[in-house]
């Protein structure tokens, strides 16, 4: 298991002659088994950020690094969740499940296992052989799920996963996601638009300013979750009618709203 | 800047094949002369044929005179193929009673009809014309058919909603719809006609581009041979970009592809 | 006419049965009135007969099944060279920038050279043998295919290859499956175009340098003004090509099933 570390994490973008800053200088400590969301208005770098740390981009200025080891490449360390599922439509549930695995020194015993196990986990029995356009999207998004989870990552990367869903689909998969984290906690950095969502999932909410995008603050949910005891609450509606979570959610508004204010775009 | 950086990137590659060229002829000898030219003697042929002459004249009479053939065959060819494709494509009574006749000749390829045209024309450019029409017409057709049955129902009920006259649901809306498409038909169909007039003029002619190459395979002249093959290359690849211009000046709207 | 009107299946059967018959019809017209000698334009009947007749016995050394056995090896050969090369090839420039800075300059070069023009140098290289069609064929049937495996894996969505690198998959294993599958569709496209111009290909190399198969039939029998035999060959050139099209569209419908 590992953290992830942002140093002062800088990345531009050059558009012909323009200089586009995606990120200004971003310095986040995401700690082992931390769940971490960041939200922010569109184009304020928090996609950016998460794909510099699996390694499909790198910063301009700065370093990322997982396990205090930087990173250079992407890797089945840093498994990735992508908002389009990007699931090979090519192949079965099964074979996307295991495609990770099988670049992994594991035999195929092991491997059969482990693959099952998270299929039944994620509530895909019966959908083994079946492929991607034959499933809804959100079993798309649970295959996806098992297929970065599978590999066992030092750290999950989920890039807006929930985002093409539909939204009582959207709810299921956060109770979904709460229930995974919680039988097999690990270092999560989560993007997000829905700000519930993040309050929701999350030990920490980092909130990121929009162009160039730099933190405006980071809240933490945690210490309130534990205190107001909302693992209690059954379902997740009356979760998020507690006092406490309305507070905290329309705190987050009010800071990404202060952005929209005075906007000069 | 990015014109230039094309100009550049061709010139490199140009350059690259050329010295490939040089390397696996002159310079290493891997290939020997007699079965491929180097680069030297692709130069002299050149220079002989475009200034001298071979095989019944000289260079540009044997551009001009495959050129003019495959034009003109080629603009009666897609004139008709484009208004049968069209009228097919707009009536499904014309499509039933063309179809059986067109898919029946469809599948024979242009170069088989060759021995047919050589039969009933003998060897001089008639034959030639009939085969490269066979070639240049069944892309049209077809492409020109495709073109109409694929606007877009909205567009069509839109103009029958306006109400407006035949003549004019032709000329305003059908053909301009169906002009992307027809011209993909006409590059297909002009390249058709290019490979097959090379051909007709490979097995029998006295004049023209394919003659060349018939001569100096039968004066096993290997230098000759590829100036014959490089004027081909040449040449089609400027009628296609001339067709190109056409294209764009006739659909303006059309963004760059 | 603003729209497409239907037809009926009756109407549909009727004129189709009716433009059948004029053509014909026509054709009969004109082989009776002998608007030509009979050698040049026999008629359809004459034709049908030939066919036959040709199939049972020999002509230029084989029946037509000979000939025709004869042709389609050549084309197989290649139309499979072409695969065989162009497949890996195309996928291998689309992964590698090297390959492809190399290769693209010498394919551009050879690319608009008509196959046909390479017959001079097929004959020169080859003589007589079977190298020389081949050749012919590979370079009609080559282009599609390279082109459609290297921009169908090329352009491959980025998400795919996202999914495949963070999920930790070698370069190999990436090109294997991820990039071919994903290729599957333009492959396929490009095999059916390939199929065509290999087979066309075919034809022209046989009217000119071979001894055997159905064009070199088709050249003998236009010799001797036997047009019916001429005629036999188009129609045979015609069916295989027409069968080898509806083989690879079937693959096609099978594969874009994903």
């Amino acid at each position: 298991m590992a953290n992830i570390s942002f140093n002062a994490v800088e990345r531009v973008f050059h558009q012909g002659d323009k200089e586009i800053v995606a990120v200004g200088g971003v310095t986040l400590e995401v700690a082992d088994r931390e769940f971490v969301a960041i939200v922010g208005p569109s184009g304020c770098g928090k996609t950016t950020c998460l794909r510099m740390a699996a390694g499909l981009e790198k910063p301009t200025h700065g370093t990322v690094s997982v396990g205090g080891v930087p990173v250079t490449a992407p890797g089945p360390d840093r498994s990735v969740v992508f908002q389009q599922f990007a699931l090979f439509p090519w192949k079965t549930v099964t074979q996307n499940i295991e495609f990770g695995l099988r670049s992994l020194n594991i035999d195929a015993k092991t491997r059969a296992e482990r693959v099952k196990h998270y299929i039944e986990f994620m509530g895909l029995a019966g959908y083994e052989q079946g492929f991607p356009h034959q499933l809804s999207g959100g079993m798309q998004q649970r295959v996806a799920i098992a297929r970065a989870y599978v590999l066992d990552p030092k750290v999950l990367l989920m890039d807006e996963p929930f985002g093409a869903l539909d939204a009582q689909t959207r709810v299921v998969m956060q109770e979904e996601l709460v229930r995974l984290a919680r039988k097999h906690p690990r270092t999560v950095l989560f993007i997000t638009h829905a700000v519930e969502e993040a309050v929701y999932l999350a030990d920490r909410v980092v909130v990121m300013t929009r162009r160039p995008g730099l933190i405006k603050e980071i809240v933490d949910i945690k210490s309130i979750r534990e205190r107001e005891r909302w693992d209690q609450v059954e379902r997740i509606e009356d979760v998020m009618d507690q006092p406490s979570f309305v507070g905290l959610r329309s705190h987050i508004w009010r800071l990404l709203r202060e952005q929209h204010a005075g906007d000069p775009q | 800047m990015n014109a230039v950086k094309n100009i550049l990137n061709v010139l490199v590659s140009v350059a690259g094949v050329l010295l490939v060229w040089l390397t696996l002829t002159t310079w290493t000898g891997i290939i020997e002369p007699n079965r491929f030219p180097n680069p030297m003697e692709f130069w002299v042929s050149l220079k002989q044929i475009a200034l001298q002459g071979y095989g019944n004249g000289k260079l540009h009479q044997h551009i001009l005179q495959s050129v003019i053939l495959v034009t003109t065959s080629f603009l009666v060819a897609s004139t008709a193929g484009v208004t049968l494709g069209l009228l097919m494509g707009a009536s499904r009574r014309i499509e039933a009673f063309v179809n059986p006749v067109f898919l029946t000749l469809r599948p024979i390829p242009p170069l088989a009809w060759i021995p047919l045209a050589i039969v009933w024309l003998g060897l001089d450019n008639s034959a030639k014309v009939m085969v490269i029409f066979v070639a240049a017409f069944v892309p049209s057709v077809i492409n020109s058919y495709a073109a109409v049955r694929s606007i877009e129902t909205p567009i069509l009920e839109a103009s029958a909603m306006l109400g407006i006259r035949r003549w004019l649901h032709w000329k305003e809306v059908l053909i301009p719809a169906s002009l992307p498409l027809i011209f993909t038909g006409l590059r297909l169909s002009l390249q058709a006609s290019w490979t097959t007039l090379v051909a007709a003029e490979l097995i029998g002619a006295l004049l023209g581009l394919g003659s060349i190459l018939n001569q100096a395979a039968q004066d096993i002249y290997p230098a000759m041979i590829l100036v014959g093959m490089f004027s081909v290359a040449v040449s089609g690849w400027l009628m296609t970009v001339l067709l190109g211009v056409i294209e764009r000046r006739a659909m303006p709207w059309r963004a760059s592809p | 006419m603003n729209g497409l009107r239907e037809l009926s299946r009756r109407q549909w059967l009727v004129l189709t049965l009716l433009g059948a018959s004029t053509f014909l019809g026509l054709w009969y017209f004109l082989a009776f009135i002998g608007v030509t000698p009979q050698k040049f334009l026999p008629t359809p009947l004459d034709v049908v007969q030939r066919f036959f007749t040709l199939s049972t016995e020999p002509f230029v050394g084989m029946t037509l099944f000979g000939h025709l056995a004869s042709s389609f090896h050549r084309f197989l050969s290649g139309f499979g060279l072409a695969v065989a090369i162009g497949v890996p090839l195309g996928l291998l420039m689309a992964t590698s920038k090297v390959v492809d800075r190399i290769v693209t300059p010498l394919f551009e070069s050879i690319r608009f050279v008509a196959p046909i023009a390479w017959i001079p140098f097929a004959a020169l290289w080859f003589g007589t043998g079977m190298g020389g069609p081949v050749l012919i064929i590979f370079m009609g049937a080559f282009p599609p295919v390279l082109i459609n495996t290297y921009r169908g894996s090329k352009y491959v969505d980025v998400k795919y290859l996202e999914a495949a690198w963070t999920l930790g998959a070698s370069r190999f294993r990436v090109m294997t499956e991820v990039l071919m599958p994903a290729a599957v569709p333009s492959i396929v496209a490009g095999l059916r175009v390939s199929a065509g111009l290999g087979w066309q290909s075919l034809v022209g190399a046989e009217l000119i340098a071979a001894s055997s198969g159905v064009g070199y039939m088709m050249v003998k029998g236009q010799q001797s003004i036997d047009t019916s035999t001429v005629m036999s060959g188009m129609l045979a050139i015609g069916l295989v090509g027409l069968l080898i099209d509806i083989l690879l569209r079937k693959l096609q419908e099978r594969v874009s099933q994903c």
